[in-house]
């Protein structure tokens, strides 16, 4: 947990000193006509930056007290990536084969290989779900989902 | 009596066959999000969020809110039969509405929870009907000074009133405040913060991030603690509806004083359902006969809690449709719905849509109606929805995130940045960073922008432009005292130690 801590006060302290470093490169003062784009945006940084040193402060002063909880109780993180990296999959596959395609996938693979549930539900579900979401989204509300490089082809509609 | 036309005006408009479709649909999918854990009322509405962009903007409000009232609705039901919270706003009624369903009372504990927070609801309505014209009257004369102000103090509450780390609810906020402003310049219009993307030019999508903060935040997180339904069975008869009545009459008291409460802590910026309903518990314990009952199943606890958090949800909309600022953050995502829809939240829209206002508010009492009737009639079904496996659950909500977020603008650029808010959120959220204040900011970022900027330039850069207009001064002094809250707090608690009394915990 200390660690964890830690990381994200400097992740923010660095997103802190980016937006800083742009507000200064856009004008952090006063324009012709008011304050310039860089203003707002510079302040933010400083109270951004304050805090996070603040945060980051607080991390290592109790340090000893966060170190008891760890950031993963024992087991999460393989459940975590069980979840994780299939849906990171799915965000790829969309890119490539569109939406339809994608969902008959990841439903199939996730509901059958990380659920274990039988092969009748997984199919069922595979092929109910996407045609729901194409009634829904694209006949009645009328908006177009991907459907990918392969897509047009391999779907009929 | 103008409100009383006006709000006729409305029901014409909320009775239409279409809008009473559009809001049964609304509470019923509000109900199903309100009964899953994993998946909360504000990443439930901004998920469902693009389905409105091409229905008119009245049905489009109605159908979002009727969402949360079935959330509101629905997180009890999962609290009670489960003893899981399907909403955080249903944690408090889980305290007193699980040992009853545990003691073969599931029924009554329902009835308890639904029949109170339905009048609730009712109450927060007609308060909310006589209150916002005046409030949208008042706030006609804001000039840019007074904007800031109430904006100001909306942030100031997540310091002061909120729990955990005030540092955090900035950091939180101020990196909220920051996506807000990437894109282009509200005032000017040259790029900033672009990093010379073309990509990040229209700037982040409050629905992407919201979605993946809360939704595939939560996602993750419940992952972790693989949840097992094993709970009780409930149906709401009769004779529970008729114990209701007779119990909620003799603690009317705690009804009205919750009520009154949860209104109030709606209106409140940024403090919704969830503050409210903690609130209200710990009241109806301090001042109650038997405290000792409580956690034990006290109809007290269930009917407080609900009644509290119900009419929170109705006062959190005050805010957004009179001053353009919204009172949790599930309002926060309504509000940016507005602006999808072409229209600019705040007092103006009491005068330029007045159909979209009172056919709002009409809605309210509409979609509360069918709410309590769906609930009380169709419980079982609704319990049967956490009979789904798990493994067929996470997948389709992951999908249905991933269909919210392309919506937005149409690329799949939206999809990874859903993973990297969802990967953001679970980090926050274990490191018990508030995301309320993150997704308020990032939704009122360029408000707040504008409106300082433009006083600035009222006042030539003088910051005293804040304390010299009585509303203005007025608002900032009070955030400036809410920011002091957490310094003063330890000083507060030694005073109170000190002088041995123990005064209602209203932190």
């Amino acid at each position: 947990m200390k660690r964890a801590e830690i990381i994200t006060a400097l992740a923010l302290l660095v997103i802190a000193g980016f937006v800083m470093r742009e507000a200064i490169r856009l004008g952090p003062g006063w324009g012709e006509a008011g304050p310039r784009g860089g203003f707002f945006p510079f302040w933010l940084s400083v109270v951004l930056g304050l805090s996070s040193l603040w945060i980051l402060f607080q991390a290592l002063r109790h340090g000893s007290q966060l170190a008891r909880n760890a950031f993963f109780p024992p087991g999460a993180i393989r459940q975590v990536l069980t979840v994780f990296l299939p849906m990171a999959g799915a965000f790829a596959l969309f890119e490539v084969v569109g939406f339809y395609v994608t969902a008959l996938v990841y439903l199939v693979f996730y509901i059958r290989l990380t659920g274990r549930q039988s092969w009748a539900l997984t199919v069922a579900v595979g092929i109910l779900f996407p045609t729901v979401t194409f009634l829904i989204f694209e006949r009645w509300f009328l908006i177009p989902l991907p459907k990918g490089r392969f897509g047009e082809q391999l779907l009929p509609f | 009596m103008d409100a009383f036309l006006n709000l006729l005006g409305g029901f014409e408009v909320a009775i239409s066959p279409y809008n009473l479709v559009i809001a049964g649909v609304g509470v019923f999918l509000g109900v199903i999000i309100g009964v899953l854990p994993g998946l909360g009322g504000t990443s439930g509405v901004a998920i469902l969020l693009p389905l409105t962009f091409t229905m008119p903007p009245t049905s489009a409000i109605v159908f979002l809110s009727c969402i949360y009232w079935g959330a509101l609705f629905g997180g009890a039901i999962t609290s009670i039969l489960f003893n899981i919270p399907g909403e955080p706003w249903s944690v408090a009624v889980m305290f007193d509405g699980y040992p009853m369903a545990r003691d073969g009372r599931a029924g009554q504990a329902l009835a308890l929870a639904f029949i109170p927070g339905f009048f609730a609801a009712f109450i927060a309505v007609v308060l909310f009907t006589f209150f916002a014209p005046p409030l949208a009257e008042l706030a006609l004369r804001f000039g840019p000074p007074e904007t800031f102000a109430i904006l100001l103090l909306a942030f100031s509450t997540f310091t002061g009133l909120g729990r955990g780390s005030p540092m955090k609810s900035v950091a939180s906020a101020t990196l909220g405040f920051i996506l807000a402003s990437v894109g282009l310049d509200v005032v000017t219009g040259r790029p900033r913060l672009t990093f010379d993307s073309i990509i990040l030019l229209s700037g982040f999508s409050f629905i992407t991030a919201s979605i993946g903060a809360f939704g595939v935040g939560e996602i993750l997180q419940s992952a972790e603690e693989r949840l097992e339904f094993r709970g009780t069975q409930g149906k709401v008869g009769l004779g529970d509806l008729w114990l209701t009545i007779r119990e909620t009459g003799r603690s009317i008291g705690t009804f009205v004083t919750s009520t009154v409460l949860g209104f109030w802590i709606g209106v409140l910026p940024g403090t919704g359902a969830t503050p409210a309903s903690f609130m209200a518990y710990g009241l109806a314990k301090q001042y109650s006969k038997h405290p000792e009952k409580f956690g034990t199943g006290a109809p007290e606890g269930i009917i407080s809690t609900q009644s509290a958090a119900q009419s929170a949800g109705i006062g959190a909309l005050l805010p957004m449709v009179t001053l353009g600022i919204p009172g949790s953050p599930t309002a926060a995502v309504i509000l940016g719905g507005l602006y999808i829809w072409g229209l600019t939240p705040g007092p103006m829209l009491f005068i330029e849509q007045k159909d979209f206002v009172w056919g709002l508010i009409a809605s309210m009492y509409i979609g509360n109606v069918i709410g309590v009737l769906m609930c009380v009639l169709l419980v079982p079904v609704f319990a049967a929805i956490l009979r789904v496996p798990a493994p067929i659950l996470t997948p389709s909500i992951i999908l249905l995130s991933s269909i919210g977020a392309y919506a937005v603008n149409n690329t799949t650029f939206d999809i990874w940045l859903l993973l990297a808010f969802g990967v953001a959120g679970y980090v926050f959220k274990k490191l018990n960073y508030p995301l309320a204040p993150f997704v308020v900011a990032l939704v009122l970022g360029d408000m707040t922008e504008e409106a300082l900027r433009q006083s600035l330039i009222m006042s030539s850069g003088s910051l005293w432009i804040f304390f010299t207009r009585p509303i203005a001064a007025v608002g900032v002094v009070v955030a400036l005292a809410l920011f002091m809250m957490p310094l003063l707090r330890p000083g507060i608690a030694r005073l109170r130690n000190g002088l041995g009394a123990v005064p209602p915990a209203q932190a």
